[in-house]
């Protein structure tokens, strides 16, 4: 990587740094003002906290309605039981439409494909009658079957277009063997997709988490809410008390933000796997 | 027996000749040949392996995407209202009314405007950030990383950052006051700004994004093209202009359409930041207007002709889109 040299070689690195410091501001704001009292949080709101004080993550931590934890709770469950499934099924199904070449299975990879650009809310209110038919309106198994729906597309783009690369030869071995279909894929294909399978896990764990308009609507207020919901209630309850409005963010992010930098790396290659072929 | 034998011997030299055939011409044609032997067996499995692999998926996506389409189509042509039934069919003209409904017409445009202000920022910007992050050392590392927070974060939680920022007394106008500007524009209450101020919210969380795709695009470019450009008495501009650009033209097209199906599709950021306003309408995108018109004015009927004129447009700037940059990737 020797690049042409150049004359200035502080402008790079000054102008690289100064644009990051601006760009982070506004996180930064977030962090000092989580562990400042309110007073300090107006009269300084860019100082560092001096003395620190964990008094606003405590009272998100124990308020009385257990909103954080509540949400925390809903979260995790919707998160969790939502990637699994769909990495599973989405596995399945990507890997049946790369391998089978009927015009039925070109015609379904087609139609799965039209739905990586739908629009939650266009959906949104038959959504909510479909799941009030089959009686999971305002639950978390209601929630979870509209994610899989909703993101079965990009599994399947992302299984399909891996399963190419894994030699049909290892299949047709297992099957030799006599592993049937469903022993071959689960034991031989499905470790050899592991990539493909990272990357659906991370990017479906960081949407699911983060999303907000299907929680609030399937959800509903009455019987749970996860913590992105749960930060939009808290901010209509007290506007001015920023203190605790950034706990709260805080708190909600901290395990997304753990799980994508433990999973950074996966998770950059997922991304530019396909902005780099050319 | 005497029918038999002379086969035996001849079956062995026709083999290697259908295998070197088969070779030549590729996976295709192996494919072929192996297929007869196990066809039988293999439709008899077929159905049950579709069962299997393909079934579960594929009902999921038809009840709770495809059939929601096909009923959003039809309740676009009744004035469903599910507190005040009974409905009834009435054809177009929900779809008629909506181009003489200046509340929509309103969202559409605020849609558009967003849309291609976010598209336009997060481009140039996300290029120009790759361009000054392309070096390696442990800097630049930490820099990508700190561009890419947002793109982790959730929406909800970038627009309430942004609000304590951006609202009339806050960080931002605090700042201006003691800078002595007496009247430091309102970003969320001026009707005429607020639009603007919510795209550059919108555009600061989908930067990160846009820069990793580029410098993924950068890194793939091979060095000998800069060296054989410089040999040829290339300047950095004309360098940037012959051999960068086009050699981006795949992270282009993923970074455009990615702005484009995100801009449209603007919701969280809208109820949190402005909740449609200032004022009536001021920042309503469509996705906001579908939203409010069927769940809290209860006109589903409404809701899902505007759901529709949504649906047709994504998929037609998508197409279009793509359609465009791909022949761009071809052609350059």
């Amino acid at each position: 990587m020797n690049r042409p040299h150049q004359a200035r070689t502080w402008l790079r690195p000054a102008g690289a740094l100064l644009a990051g410091i601006l760009f982070f501001l506004p996180i930064y704001v977030v962090l000092v003002n989580v562990f400042k009292d309110g007073s300090s949080i107006v009269s300084d709101p860019l100082g560092l906290p001096s003395p620190p004080t964990l008094d606003n993550l405590q009272s998100v931590l124990s308020r009385p309605d257990h909103l954080f934890w509540y949400g925390l709770i809903n979260s995790t469950e919707v998160t969790v039981i939502s990637i699994l499934i769909i990495t599973a099924i989405s596995a399945m199904l990507g890997h049946y439409l790369a391998r089978t070449t009927g015009i039925v299975s070109k015609a379904a990879m087609v139609v799965l494909l039209c739905g990586l650009m739908v629009p939650p809310a266009v959906i949104l209110t038959p959504i909510t009658e479909v799941l009030r038919a089959l009686g999971l309106m305002s639950s978390v198994p209601g929630l979870v079957l509209a994610y899989i729906g909703y993101y079965m597309p990009f599994g399947v783009f992302v299984f399909a277009g891996f399963a190419k690369t894994i030699p049909r030869e290892l299949e047709e071995a297992a099957a030799i063997d006599g592993a049937g279909a469903f022993r071959a894929f689960w034991q031989v294909v499905f470790p050899l997709m592991r990539p493909a399978s990272a990357s659906v896990l991370i990017f479906l764990g960081v949407w699911i988490w983060n999303d907000f308009l299907n929680p609030l609507i399937i959800l509903g207020p009455a019987d749970g809410t996860t913590v992105t919901a749960g930060i939009y209630r808290a901010i209509g309850e007290h506007q001015a008390d920023y203190g605790s409005v950034f706990a709260l963010m805080f708190l909600a992010t901290l395990p997304i933000l753990i799980f994508y930098l433990a999973f950074q790396k996966q998770f950059v290659k997922g991304l530019t796997g396909g902005a780099t072929k050319g | 027996m005497r029918v038999g034998t002379p086969h035996r011997p001849e079956a062995p030299s026709a083999t290697p000749v259908k295998q070197s055939a088969a070779g030549e011409r590729g996976r295709d044609t192996h494919a072929k040949r192996i297929a007869p032997t196990p066809r039988r067996a293999r439709t008899k499995g077929g159905l049950s392996r579709f069962a299997v692999f393909a079934a579960p998926g594929l009902v999921v996506y038809l009840a709770l995407v495809l059939v929601p389409i096909a009923m959003t189509t039809g309740y676009s042509l009744t004035n469903r209202n599910p507190f005040n039934p009974p409905t009834r069919w009435v054809g177009l003209d929900n779809l008629t009314g909506l181009f003489s409904d200046d509340e929509f017409l309103k969202a559409l445009q605020n849609t558009v405007v967003i849309t291609v202000i976010v598209t336009l920022v997060t481009n140039a910007g996300g290029l120009a950030i790759a361009l000054l992050l392309d070096r390696r050392g442990w800097l630049y590392n930490a820099l990508r990383s700190v561009f890419f927070v947002p793109v982790v974060l959730s929406a909800v939680v970038v627009s309430v950052i942004w609000q304590s920022i951006l609202v009339d007394d806050g960080l931002l106008n605090s700042m201006l006051r003691d800078l002595g500007v007496h009247h430091p524009p309102g970003w969320l209450s001026d009707p005429g700004l607020a639009l603007y101020t919510v795209s550059w919210v919108i555009a600061w969380q989908g930067l990160g994004f846009c820069v990793v795709i580029y410098l993924a695009g950068l890194q793939g470019i091979p060095q000998e093209l800069y060296e054989a450009a410089a040999i040829d008495g290339c300047g950095p501009l004309m360098r940037f202009r012959k051999v960068t650009w086009p050699m981006l033209a795949p992270a282009v097209t993923i970074n455009t359409v990615m702005s484009l199906i995100g801009g449209f599709k603007a919701y969280d950021q809208i109820q949190v930041l402005t909740n449609g306003g200032p004022g009536p309408g001021t920042t309503s995108t469509l996705a906001f207007q579908v939203v409010q018109t069927a769940f809290n004015g209860n006109h589903v009927g409404y809701a899902s002709a505007m759901a529709v004129v949504m649906l047709v447009l994504v998929a037609a700037v998508s197409v279009v889109a793509l359609g465009l940059l791909q022949k761009r990737e071809v052609t350059s």
